[in-house]
């Protein structure tokens, strides 16, 4: 150290000395502010009173579609709470008898609650309770009835997928969230578990003066209180009327239905059916509701068009066919012969047309789903390439959807089948399946929406949401969610363009026919996927209109046949419903006033069925 | 006696003693209701926490000195360490584990930091005005500052910070560097208002033109106020509102009505209710009723208040200040320049957490965590400061030998 001199240090000791003793007289005068001069007040707040804070629950934010029409909405209700500290052993019998709870059952919650704050015992306690209990507290010290919500639906509002439901925190998702507070309701599933940090608001707090028994005396500082703030509501994309008339195509069948705009990803229709009586799980839930809905061999709490991963059929022939061309290994106009079967080593595989389809080009082979062709294909371009692809059309990545729980499904790699099958243990009949959408690979309802969305925009796509923006009521603001655009790099426009051109044909006389809208250009791809499970699981996947491109549509019927004679037609009503707000009737065929035989009619030569069941013949 | 006294300093030793004795009665109030083992444990960390101060005397002083930048590192390590297998404790990561053993590196690394920075300092070529060696103290300081914040261990990671000016200011920073370091902090706080902003420019402005200093360098502190001047609003704006409710939540806890805030309303009344006299030993009732919590640990103070009342609070604070200016003091007499430093960082680290502790059991400073010296319970903490206490002990027993 240089420079410092001892009376130049002298003087800065003086200087911090002088500073301790103003801090310390700070602190001494701050004592002598709280113990002398309001001493009065803190003795009479001590004496017998004490203070606790209430928290005040704040209003679940509600869930609205486009057109401003609740459809999750709150009611008031009750819920029965005890004050660990000042609870008395009959308080907790006459409790537990009352709310057909075990007495052990209540001390087990109050070993993991602090002492002065309510541990909620039951909920939505009907008003007659409410009146008994609020009568008879005098009697039952530590006993707290607290205003709370529920969650309330409209007569006609059911998809429990989109929405889903709310249940008390656990001790896992507390330890993740620390904000959530002991006793919370937070969203489970759905929407109400996406934004559940959005959708549940900010909780008040009032401070009350409380006697030794817990007995509330009054207000402490009213200028310390804070009121609770309604939580965020949820504005969706889609029109409810035209989700609903999706869920009543889908009623009684195993499957889902996936509609998005193309211009911006919004969702329009997210259908998965069979469901469940959204109303079954609001509120308190029952557990053998519960258990009845979770060993249902038909899984309602499933929601199949996000969570469900099937086979995508035919439908992935585009795949193929978008890689053949993009690595220049075909050009369109490449033919292919398709005898009606497909040599390959010892084996003989049929098409799904015995009698065969004779020369294709590729714009015949996607009109008329030719296997043959789509087989020799595979062959060409290899595992490599096509997971390259597969991967690039988003297949085997989550869409970034705003619900929880998506699965990715699974396109297999080379590194996959060594790892399955060994090293040596596949064969070119493991690719020759995938090239037409069988095998390993698996996708779900909304994925095939987004490639088709990918098709519709020649490449270019949107992160799919259902949530449009929210309304914040702490700021009292709008806030709007950026749409993510993304793009398909690597795969040329003009190659987009060739398999558009197929998937037009495809519903303009080809296999899917019946998905064709009146007076809408469109085009669509059906696929028959075959399954263990029985009957093959329909698919359909098109856009309309063909031009300048709306709407993306994904349809799957689990186990209901062949895609072009099932799930074609549900796509149909949905986008005529969309495009003319009704149906449209099909027009009257008579047999004997058309020429049946000579191939004009398209009922009877045109396929309905892309794929029959796969016999392999040795 | 007169070789006793001037080898065991009975002025640091007997405030200390009293302290800790008051701690002692002070656990067991808090404590008795609930579990017993609280003050017997806090009895033998006491009692090993004496035994460490007298070992520490007679520590040869050269051991000390040559190890400072030892142990500095061995510090920062055991940090960086905390990072890779740190155990969980209420939250923070903070602890190192070995075997049955925990350790919290951050509580050491306050007093190594202290002896580093202290070294560095005293050698006679090193000049505090000269920029290489400011930023290298710079630099010492806050590496362990950002890694404990990180951790995040907020109050700790500010005893830090605090020990920058006092260190700088003993070690003869002239006026205008002193000035430097300060007054961007009043910048930031007045950007915020456009009159405040343009009086404190003029302030400064006026402080440059009477500086001795090169043209060159007041206009770049000029230019630099203006920066941080015009950036802080833009910084805080582009915060997310619960982030800029967090910074306010932190500055006024009584904001806070659910979590902080609360602890220093039940601390406040049971302060005030204890009057001039106090309620007696034993006799807290918000305390006792669980009603204050944490009131074993940092909010000890708040049962003296209720239970000993003002005269006892004065008599408390009273003892503390007789030390930190008996420290301070000390630090004026002793011949090693090193000695003279580290007696100023170590009295600054028991300052500020004396300091901040009290000022928050009466809702004057944010509740951060930082326990009181002496009287809160916990043995991580009380060992710190008895090793603190006998290091300072040692130097004054050395004073007129190095």
């Amino acid at each position: 150290m240089q420079n410092f001199g001892s009376s130049q240090r002298s003087s800065r000791v003086f200087i911090f000395t002088v500073f301790i003793l103003i801090s310390f007289l700070i602190l001494v005068a701050g004592f002598f502010n709280l113990q002398v001069i309001k001493h009065h007040y803190y003795l009479e707040v001590s004496l017998n009173n004490v203070i606790r804070p209430v928290k005040l629950n704040p209003v679940r934010g509600l869930i609205y579609d486009k057109n401003h029409r609740i459809l999750v909405d709150n009611r008031p209700s009750f819920s029965a709470a005890l004050i660990p500290a000042h609870t008395t052993r009959q308080t907790i019998r006459e409790i537990a008898r009352r709310f057909h709870v075990d007495e052990s059952a209540i001390r087990k919650k109050f070993r993991r609650a602090s002492k002065y704050q309510p541990v909620i015992i039951a909920r939505d306690v009907p008003k007659k309770q409410v009146i008994y209990l609020e009568e008879n507290q005098y009697f039952l010290p530590g006993l707290e009835v607290i205003p709370d919500f529920k969650r309330y639906y409209p007569p006609d509002v059911n998809s429990p997928h989109i929405f889903g439901y709310i249940g008390e925190v656990n001790p896992d998702e507390q330890k993740k969230h620390p904000q959530y507070d002991l006793g919370d309701m937070i969203g489970k599933t759905g929407l109400e578990r996406y934004y559940d940090l959005d959708l549940r608001g900010t909780k008040g707090v009032r401070y009350v003066r409380v006697d030794a028994s817990g007995k509330i005396l009054g207000d402490y500082d009213t200028q310390l209180n804070e009121p609770p703030v309604h939580g965020s509501d949820l504005y969706l994309y889609m029109d409810y009327n035209l989700q609903k008339f999706g869920e009543s195509l889908l009623e009684g069948h195993r499957g889902a239905l996936v509609a998005i705009v193309v211009r911006n990803g919004g969702i329009i229709a997210l259908v998965s059916k069979p469901d469940y009586d959204i109303r079954l799980l609001s509120g308190k839930i029952d557990s053998k509701v519960w258990s009845s809905l979770l060993n249902d061999e038909n899984h309602p709490l499933f929601s199949r068009a996000i969570q469900s991963t099937y086979p995508p059929g035919s439908t992935y022939k585009i795949v193929a066919a978008l890689a053949a061309l993009q690595e220049g290994i075909i050009t369109p106009q490449w033919k292919a012969f398709c005898p009606g079967y497909f040599r390959l080593g010892r084996r003989v595989i049929r098409c799904w047309k015995a009698s065969g389809h004779g020369w294709l080009d590729l714009y015949g082979a996607i009109k008329n789903s030719c296997n043959v062709y789509f087989y020799q294909l595979g062959l060409k371009i290899g595992l490599p390439v096509w997971s390259k692809y597969s991967n690039l059309l988003r297949f085997g990545h989550k869409t970034g959807i705003d619900l929880p729980g998506e699965k990715a499904g699974l396109v297999p790699s080379v590194a996959y089948f060594n790892r399955v099958y060994g090293e040596h243990g596949w064969t070119k009949g493991n690719l020759a399946n995938l090239a037409i959408g069988q095998g390993e690979l698996l996708v779900t309802p909304l994925q095939l929406a987004q490639f088709a969305m990918i098709l519709a925009n020649r490449g270019m796509y949107y992160d799919p949401h259902l949530v449009d923006h929210l309304f914040n009521y702490q700021t009292h603001k709008i806030v709007e969610f950026p749409i993510k655009s993304h793009y398909v790099k690597g795969v040329n426009s003009d190659y987009f363009d060739v398999v558009r051109e197929g998937m037009h044909q495809v519903v303009n006389g080809g296999t899917g026919w019946l998905g064709k809208v009146p007076g809408i250009d469109m085009a669509g791809k059906t696929g028959t996927a075959q399954n263990p499970h029985g009957e093959p699981h329909a698919w359909f996947m098109g856009f309309a209109p063909y031009n300048h491109p709306e709407v993306a549509i994904a349809v799957v019927l689990e186990n209901a046949g062949s895609g072009g004679g099932h799930a074609a037609p549900v796509a149909r009503k949905f986008l005529e419903m969309y495009f003319y707000h009704k149906l449209i009737p099909r027009p009257v065929v008579k047999k004997d006033s058309l020429k049946t035989d000579s191939g004009l009619n398209p009922l009877q030569t045109v396929p309905v069925d892309s794929l029959r069941p796969l016999p392999i013949i040795h | 006696m007169q070789k006793f006294l001037r080898t065991f300093d009975l002025g640091i030793f007997l405030p200390t003693l009293i302290l800790l004795v008051v701690g002692l009665f002070s656990v067991y109030s808090a404590t008795y209701l609930t579990s017993s083992s609280y003050f017997s444990r806090q009895l033998i960390y006491a009692f090993i926490g004496i035994l460490l101060i007298v070992s520490m005397v007679f520590l040869p002083y050269k051991i000390i000195y040559n190890f400072s930048y030892l142990f500095y590192l061995l510090a920062l390590a055991m940090l960086l360490l905390v990072f890779f297998m740190g155990v969980k404790g209420f939250g923070a990561e903070r602890w190192l584990a070995i075997g049955p053993i925990r350790l919290q590196p951050s509580e050491f690394a306050k007093i190594a930091t202290v002896l580093a920075v202290a070294r560095y300092l005293s050698q006679p070529y090193r000049n505090i005005n000269e920029w290489k060696h400011l930023a290298v103290v710079f630099l010492m300081i806050l590496i362990p500052f950002m890694l404990i914040a990180k951790q995040p261990d907020l109050g700790t990671s500010l005893v830090f910070l605090a020990l920058i000016i006092p260190m700088l200011y003993m070690a003869g920073i002239s006026w205008f560097f002193l000035f430097v370091i300060i007054s961007p902090l009043v910048t930031m706080i007045v950007a915020f208002n456009l009159y405040a902003f343009m009086g404190w420019i003029l302030l400064i402005t006026i402080v440059l033109i009477l500086a001795h200093q090169k043209a060159l360098l007041k206009f770049i502190v000029f230019l630099m106020h203006l920066a941080v001047g015009a950036i802080t609003p833009v910084l805080w704006k582009t915060l997310r509102p619960y982030q800029q409710q967090r910074i306010l939540t932190f500055l006024q806890p009584e904001k806070d009505p659910r979590g902080a805030g609360y602890q220093i309303i039940q601390s406040k009344v049971a302060i005030g209710s204890g009057g001039v006299w106090g309620k007696g030993f034993l006799q807290g009732s918000q305390s006792h009723l669980n009603f204050l919590p944490a009131h074993h640990t940092d909010f000890i103070f708040s049962v003296i208040g209720e239970e000993q009342g003002f005269v006892g609070i004065v008599l408390i604070l009273a003892v503390f200040l007789f030390l930190f200016l008996y420290l301070l003091y000390l630090s004026n007499q002793v011949k090693s320049p090193f000695a003279r430093l580290s007696l100023i960082g170590l009295m600054t680290i028991l300052l500020f957490h004396t300091l901040i502790n009290i000022a928050m059991t009466i809702g004057l400073a944010p509740v951060t965590g930082l326990p009181l010296p002496f009287l809160s319970y916990g043995g991580s903490f009380m060992l710190t400061s008895c090793l603190l206490i006998g290091i300072t002990m040692n130097f004054s027993k050395n004073r007129y030998h190095i």
